[in-house]
């Protein structure tokens, strides 16, 4: 315990005080000095990516520690102390905790560093910053608290920042809808933390985790709890981790574009599987509740996937196929391979950064041509060829995609090919649902790539389409003109029509100032105008985090050094609890990992093929025409095959019909019970 | 010790001085704004003063008490005092009517009479919070419902008169009650009239005619507090009712009824009390959840903020009816805290109908971006009232549920099912505040007279909303602020209910 005393020092520097007095002084600034506040705009992003690299730096230092001799810091300072209660607050800090500070950290000074740039021009850039800085502030609170109250009021500050990160466009109507939605979601998933907190409570009478998990053991050795009761706060707790996943996850995609949305699904979003990795000790005394998990899992990663088939978002896409992601972790923590389910939160949180800031340069890009609504900027219809005009960007999006899907080098494929091969060892129908998965990852994920990067642009489509250069008519991309040439070849073509509002209102971003610009760019005065390259202060980032997509798989890979086969990894998580892989054999274990790998890259090879063969871009396949209608021909029941098809692509363009059945079920009845009782 | 009068100078500071605006010369507003503004912030600091310097918090009896006999033929004695359970009180009472007079500045028409009516409401809220004796209690609490019947009557929206009478008729009603229980009380058992609290506290009843005066008591302040079904008054006399009468009402009117429950409730009728507290708690779990959905079905903003308020009364009947230390502590914090967050948000809807100048909430829209402040404020109190994490709100309604989780006066189930309850209403609660805040500020509108431009916030307004908005971070950072106040007097309370 040296490491203790030597480094205690720098302790509670780590978490939470430490960019906290950035949103503070914004704050303070906006309401009290308005003028002078924003002329100085742009120095506040300085002194907030240079505490956020401190931070990283102090979480670096701690995981190193935390490698060399894992121990566990706790500190606590009581915060109310009353005759029957009291309260505490402190830091605890182990092996989790350093994995995700490290991730947290690196991940948000890219964010920071890219957003400087893309927000540069936007009214709430200030605004923006100190949004942000909040959010770190509370995910870093989120990931050192060291009792279930700490996590619950983190829990509801991070719910809180992404209220406002989504809300922060609060000129769009669907922005506010939408941010509104996230919140009441997120409550509905506190509710179930704070039932089970307090149930917990009552149960053990303690909110420390160490405590908790002691008094808890001890307890249910001894049978001493209602097993019931047990099982049902535990869920409770589950379900306030899970619950946050999905609902609002579409609507999330209303913020600043990619940074929100990488919040939401690289880090927030993520909170979710750190809660259910920190009270792991708690359910795995409880089989069922592992059980659950797992099945919760494996539907969130079928799920994701359905509804990330026919997405015409970007953005949206590539939320769902992080829902898809999340709930493979998920199943991993029900599985008990925690050390899997970490590896892949943090393989998939740096691939997927990348993805998205890659995407928010294709929309940034994209602006400029179709003008700044999000449902022209972010359309998939709209983009296409971008190969030629954006290349450093597509670089990045190609190997996040890749690395997504799960080919060799690349970071994601070694955490979920441990993930898939541990599927077969806990239950042969989780593992053939996870591995199919794996083939529908690859294909949603290339239907992105295709869409947005090859073929011509399709903005100007409409031009060879023979109607006039004006936007404001309907457009339908694949409208009856071509279809004549290309209706017996596409069948999916049809289905991704987007017929756009002629009288949609121009929406007013964030003031006059976008406003004006929105309104001059509808008219598509420039007639061949080609996205561009985003600046260096964007590309940057994309480019360092594209090293760590391709490198972050090593922490795994075990260093073969004097006999002994430990890896980073598993080195920071030694006392981690593992159910699956009690007796292990070296040879056996390398065996195996070559045929999974082989199995799951052919799987996921054959998701590329499928994309590749439906996606396509026209003109080329329209030279080998022969072979798709020879694949075509030979279906007779190819209405039936349709109809499928079709069900599936409403399934996913519906969201599931999951909205529906809310809003149906819930949402009008609240209403005509707020009504019916103001009669009163 | 020390026998300055602190207690009655405070009391009769305000309405003394206020009494000398009439005979200020007429020199226009300013004049009488200021004096106004200089009285409360005097009588703000005396007060501070006195509690600082005069008032240990390890003391759990009653401090400062001045006895003074008034009338001779049926003993009746001027008693005032304060303990940890109503220091609170006077010190939100304070600092929410200064800047109640504030925030009135606006106020043109008989500003005389309207400033002299805050003082003298001033005089009467602190006067009921710190007297010791029954019946100076209850001509207290009717003396403060004069000014606030005229405060409601002459300012304020088009049927102010509706609201005000149907105000007048409900707490007239609930007076009524309350003073057969005063008069019950003291009368019981001795020839003499026994009026102070002390001795009060240490009499026991038989149970029939406790449960007679702990009705009697109780329909009294449930009128005030309000608790279903006595409450619809409230939303009623909120809309109407101008912003800084509003702000006194949300601020401090409410908080009487709570008050009076646990001073008198709790205290002189434990017995009658552990016996209703079971429905107390059903009645507060109710009124949650009904006040919270009936909210949202309002088109009026400061009836949904008036429904927003009763929604949060409830967690103050269950931290009393749940018999715990931390219950009942946890109510304390709700007093003072939706005390703080009911006026702001009062205050803040108020300012942004002066510009507006509309009422209800689907024709408003796209505000934020011509009054930015108001809307960085308005939602920073609508999340304080949703209960978020670090603001005091959460904290009050954490320790409630704690309180009704630790209590051993219940079985498993109906706890499960009440805090179950209780969950769902935090649920609710943010579908109303955000939709509110939704429907004024974000989106766009595009006004048909292009010369409406609005003033944002000045220094003033702004002061008032960051003066409340600080105390309610300050108790949700380090909510000791008010719980050492009224820990020790809290489990002198409690210690009743295990020991007699």
């Amino acid at each position: 315990m040296e490491h203790a005393d030597q480094y205690s020092w720098i302790i509670p520097f780590v978490p939470l005080p430490v960019p906290l007095p950035i949103p503070i002084l914004i704050g303070m600034g906006l309401l009290l000095f308005p003028t002078a506040t924003k002329n100085l705009r742009r120095m506040w992003a300085f002194p907030n990516i240079l505490l956020l690299s401190i931070v990283m730096i102090f979480s670096l230092d701690l995981s190193i520690q935390q490698i060399n001799g894992s121990s566990i810091y706790q500190y606590v300072w009581s915060w109310t102390i009353n005759n029957d209660f009291s309260f505490e607050f402190g830091y605890f800090i182990d092996s989790l905790t350093s994995i995700m500070s490290i991730l947290i950290t690196t991940v948000e000074i890219f964010v920071l560093i890219y957003s400087d740039n893309y927000m540069s021009h936007d009214e709430g850039y200030l605004r923006f910053f100190a949004y942000m800085s909040l959010f770190n502030t509370s995910m870093l609170g989120l990931v050192t608290s060291c009792n279930l109250i700490q996590i619950y009021i983190f829990w509801e500050l991070v719910g809180m920042c992404s209220y406002l990160l989504i809300g922060f466009w609060f000129t769009r109507p669907a922005a506010a809808n939408a941010c509104q939605k996230a919140f009441v979601t997120n409550r509905i998933g506190d509710f179930g933390l704070l039932l089970g907190i307090l149930g917990f409570y009552w149960i053990t009478g303690s909110f420390e985790f160490q405590d908790l998990f002691e008094i808890f053991n001890n307890l249910i050795y001894y049978n001493e709890v209602h097993f019931l009761f047990v099982t049902l706060c535990a869920s409770l707790l589950f379900a306030g981790a899970q619950f946050t996943l999905h609902v609002w996850l579409h609507d999330a995609m209303e913020g600043p574009t990619p940074i929100s949305a990488l919040i939401h699904a690289a880090t927030m979003v993520a909170a979710g599987i750190f809660l259910v990795a920190r009270l792991l000790p708690l359910f795995i005394v409880i089989p069922y509740i592992m059980n659950l998990i797992s099945l919760i899992g494996i539907i969130t990663v079928l799920l994701g996937a359905t509804l990330a088939l026919a997405q015409n978002d970007i953005k949206r896409g590539l939320a769902y196929s992080t829902m898809s992601q999340l709930g493979y972790m998920m199943l991993a923590l029900g599985m008990g391979s925690y050390r899997a389910a970490l590896f892949h939160l943090i393989t998939h949180a740096y691939s997927k950064v990348l993805l998205f800031l890659a995407s928010g340069s294709i929309i940034h890009s994209m602006e400029a041509i179709v003008g700044y609504s999000p449902e022209k900027s972010q359309n998939m219809v709209f983009m296409g060829g971008l190969r030629k005009h954006v290349p450093v960007t597509q670089i990045a999006f190609l190997v996040g995609t890749l690395s997504l899907c799960g080919i060799p080098p690349l970071a994601c494929f070694w955490s979920k090919d441990e993930i898939l091969s541990d599927s077969w060892l806990y239950s042969p129908i989780f593992a053939i649902i996870a591995w199919s998965t794996a083939g529908l990852t690859a294909f949603y994920m290339f239907r992105i790539y295709l869409l947005t990067f090859e073929g011509h642009l399709n903005v100007h489509f409409q031009k060879y389409s023979g109607k006039k250069s004006s936007s404001f008519y309907s457009i339908k991309l694949w409208g009856k003109e071509e279809q004549k040439i290309i209706n017996r070849n596409f069948r999916l073509f049809p289905l991704l029509t987007l017929t756009m509002n002629n009288n949609e209102q121009p929406y007013t971003i964030g003031g006059k100032k976008e406003a004006r610009i929105t309104i001059t760019n509808f008219g598509y005065k420039k007639a061949f105008s080609y996205p561009h390259e985003s600046d260096n202060t964007m590309l940057f980032p994309m480019l360092i985090l594209l090293l760590f997509t391709l490198f972050v798989g090593a922490i795994a890979i075990p260093f073969n050094q004097e006999g002994m086969h430990l890896d980073i990894l598993s080195k920071l998580l030694t006392p981690s609890i593992n159910l699956l892989h009690q007796n292990s054999n070296d040879f056996e274990d390398s065996y195996q990992f070559f045929k999974n790998a082989t199995f799951s890259v052919s799987i996921a090879c054959f998701g590329i093929f499928t994309a590749f063969l439906l996606y396509k871009p026209f003109y080329s396949s329209v030279q080998n025409l022969n072979l798709l209608n020879s694949f075509v021909k030979r279906g007779l029941k190819r209405i039936l095959l349709d109809k499928i098809i079709y069900l599936i692509y409403n399934w996913s363009y519906n969201r599931g019909y999951i909205d529906m059945f809310y809003s149906i079920s819930l949402t009008k009845r609240y209403k005509r019970i707020g009504r019916t009782n103001s009669f009163f | 010790m020390n026998y300055f009068p602190w207690l009655t100078i405070i009391v009769f500071l305000p309405i003394s001085a206020g009494s000398l605006l009439f005979f200020l010369p007429h020199k226009g507003n300013k004049l009488i704004k200021w004096y106004t503004i200089c009285i409360c912030i005097l009588e703000l600091l005396l007060t501070t003063y006195a509690f600082c310097y005069h008032f240990r918090l390890d003391d759990p009896l009653i401090q400062l008490a001045e006895d003074y006999k008034w009338i001779n033929f049926f003993d009746f004695y001027w008693r005032l005092g304060i303990d940890g359970l109503s220091i609170g009180p006077i010190l939100l009472t304070g600092f929410i009517t200064t800047l109640a007079t504030l925030a009135a500045w606006p106020v043109t028409r008989d500003s005389r009479l309207f400033h002299f009516l805050m003082l003298a409401m001033y005089s009467g809220q602190i006067g009921s919070f710190s007297s010791r004796d029954l019946l100076l209690f209850f001509i207290m609490w009717e003396f403060e419902l004069i000014p606030v019947y005229l405060l409601l009557s002459m300012w304020g929206g088009k049927k102010r008169l509706y609201s005000a009478t149907k105000f007048i008729l409900y707490t007239a009603g609930g007076s009524v009650f309350l003073l057969i229980g005063v008069l019950g009380l003291g009368l019981y058992g001795s020839n003499e009239p026994t009026l102070n609290f002390e001795t009060l506290a240490n009499q026991s009843y038989p149970v029939a005619l406790e449960i007679i005066f702990y009705i009697g008591f109780l329909i009294a302040f449930a009128v005030k507090s309000p608790i279903i079904p006595l409450h619809t008054w409230l939303p009623d006399t909120h809309g109407e009712a101008h912003y800084s009468t509003c702000m006194l009402l949300a601020g401090i009117l409410l908080k009487m009824g709570a008050y009076g429950l646990v001073r008198i409730n709790m205290e002189l009728l434990p017995h009658a009390h552990s016996i209703f507290s079971p429905w107390l708690i059903i009645v507060g779990t109710m009124q949650i959840i009904y006040a919270a959905s009936t909210s949202l079905g309002q088109r009026n903003l400061k009836k949904r903020i008036a429904y927003s308020s009763v929604s949060h009364m409830g967690f103050i009947i269950i931290g009393i009816g749940s018999i715990t230390d931390t219950g009942l502590n946890g109510a304390i914090l709700q007093i003072i805290s939706h005390g703080f967050i009911g006026a702001a948000l009062f205050f803040l809807a108020g300012t942004s109908y002066d510009r507006m100048r509309l009422v209800y909430l689907d024709e408003m829209g796209g505000m934020a971006v011509s009054i930015p402040k108001i809307f960085t404020m308005f939602s920073i109190l609508s999340m304080a009232s949703l209960a978020l994490p670090g603001m005091s709100g959460f904290v009050a309604e954490l320790i409630v549920f704690f309180g009704i989780i630790t209590s051993q006066k219940y079985f498993l189930m109906p706890k499960i099912l009440i805090t179950f309850v209780m969950a769902i209403g935090m649920i609710l609660t943010p579908i109303y505040s955000l939709s509110m805040s939704r429907q004024m500020f974000y989106g766009y509108k595009l006004f048909n007279a292009p010369s409406s431009y609005f003033f944002d916030s000045g220094p003033r307004e702004l002061f008032v909303s960051i003066s409340i908005f600080l105390p309610v971070i300050g108790i949700g950072i380090y909510p000791d602020f008010v719980l050492s106040l009224s820990g020790e007097k809290v489990e002198t309370i409690l210690y009743n209910y295990f020991y007699r």
